[in-house]
């Protein structure tokens, strides 16, 4: 499969360029006038980038997201959760390389054949960045207005949790 | 709601950074101000002492000055506890050594005072570092996308100079209109939207931000309030976010090796459960928006 992916993006550049010149457009000039409009996109994101990824920085650095955790551990244990969890669920919507960092630390201390670094693991695999995302794709735009986006994807992001809890306890245990 | 969330973050990690280091002053936790009363040897090195804590024998290098001497303690040798935290979290930019006043020395019998340097707001240091080192990093994330974005623009300014966008709005209509009813038939955003969501769905990463990012600019065309979102841009932003990906990304596959290929049928039914719940959100939003 990963041979497959890696056919994909010549394949697609293959295509649209042999498509380009059988439309007889003027492929090059059109790849620039479409391209000069890269580094534009890339400057006019950097506000948002900047104001989304330094209050994460500030919120990690403080050590305030382990408060919280043992905060909601005893609200996890009634419903069967494993605590160990938590951090991937409130890291995930916020940074993907801190979601990466947190699960190679469950992989180290659980194995990798531990209901938990499954669930953290299907968590990670069935959600993305949220915040992230948000910043960049709204940034892109200049829209910051955002109104119910931020909501729908957190409630994707917990939705994506709570399956993965579920769905690993049925298939693992 | 984003304005609260974001402030929340800044304002919850202040203030949980300043209640930590004002319990670490009430407590003491850094022993600031303790004097500590050592025994020492001179070295076979000239200017260096060794200092006798606790049976533990710590290479020092002693500057004698005539109204202020201090000593340099190199922190790569085994130190006892609360001068390691020290060590750790005084400010500067230099851990390799600390530097201790020397409140009295008596050559004849051996002795000295030392003071070790105070340690203070650690927490409220560590978290203004990491958002002026974020802020930095942050430039260069964006920067770094201006190439790769370059390149996917340019191949779909051609894409839609050749009419290729418009046959594969045509292939995918059907599918997209049911979520983005407020896009017109035949307008290109819809064969943006779903090249993004094909790249998402094979796990290219690389050519899905760019992808989305036409796909917005696409929408933005069709939005009436240029700063505010419309409901197709929050369905197109809630279907990213909650990943429509059928592979487990690259980054899974190398942190759990072969282990990965039992949790690929997990992730999709998971990926399956937050796209389905960010459809329902939004169009419930949306519907609630309307009344």
């Amino acid at each position: 499969m990963q041979h497959f992916t890696a056919l994909v993006i010549p394949l697609i550049i293959l295509f649209i360029l042999s498509h380009g010149l059988f439309k007889k457009v003027a492929v090059y000039e059109e790849f620039i006038e479409g391209a000069r409009e890269g580094f534009g996109t890339a400057v006019r994101i950097i506000p948002y980038l900047v104001a989304m990824l330094f209050a994460i920085a500030m919120f990690r650095a403080s050590g305030a997201m382990e408060a919280i955790i043992e905060l909601l551990t005893p609200l996890l244990s009634l419903f069967g959760i494993p605590a160990e969890t938590l951090p991937m669920a409130l890291i995930r919507p916020m940074t993907g390389s801190g979601s990466v960092g947190i699960l190679a630390e469950l992989i180290q201390t659980h194995g990798e054949d531990s209901i938990i670094v499954k669930i953290a693991a299907t968590m990670f695999g069935s959600t993305e960045t949220t915040l992230y995302v948000l910043a960049v794709y709204f940034g892109a735009v200049n829209i910051t207005k955002t109104r119910y986006a931020l909501q729908a994807g957190l409630i994707a992001d917990l939705a994506g949790y709570l399956a993965a809890v579920v769905i690993c306890f049925w298939f693992f245990s | 709601m984003l304005n609260k969330i974001w402030a929340g973050l800044i304002i919850i990690s202040i203030v949980y950074a300043a209640s930590l280091d004002i319990t670490d002053e009430w407590t003491n936790h850094y022993d600031n101000g303790h004097i500590y009363s050592l025994d020492y040897t001179a070295s076979s090195q000239p200017g260096f002492i060794q200092l006798d804590y606790l049976n533990t024998t710590i290479k020092a290098q002693l500057h004698s000055r005539a109204n202020h001497s201090f000593i340099l303690i190199a922190t790569d040798q085994p130190l006892p506890d609360p001068w390691l935290k020290v060590a750790h979290h005084q400010p500067g930019s230099n851990k390799e050594q600390i530097q201790a006043e020397v409140i009295t020395i008596q050559p004849q019998t051996h002795q000295l005072q030392l003071r070790l340097p105070e340690i203070h707001w650690v927490k409220i240091r560590a978290i203004t570092q990491a958002a002026f080192d974020t802020a930095e990093f942050a430039v260069k994330l964006a920067l770094g996308l201006a190439g790769i974005m370059a390149l996917w623009l340019g191949l779909m300014q051609i894409a839609e100079k050749s009419g290729l966008v418009f046959s594969f709005v045509k292939l995918i209509r059907p599918l997209l209109h049911k979520l983005f009813p407020e896009i017109p038939r035949d307008h290109p955003a819809l064969g943006s939207i779903g090249l993004n969501l094909a790249a998402n769905v094979l796990g290219l990463g690389n050519a899905a931000t760019p992808l989305g990012i036409k796909a917005m600019q696409h929408l933005q065309q069709l939005n009436t309030h240029k700063d505010r979102a419309s409901n197709s841009m929050c369905m197109f932003l809630a279907l990213n976010t909650s990943s429509v990906q059928l592979l487990p990304p690259v980054t899974l596959i190398a942190l759990m090796g072969t282990q990965v290929s039992e949790l690929i049928l997990p992730i999709i039914l998971a990926t399956c459960c937050s796209t389905l719940a960010a459809v329902i959100a939004v169009k419930l939003y949306t519907r609630a928006g309307k009344l």
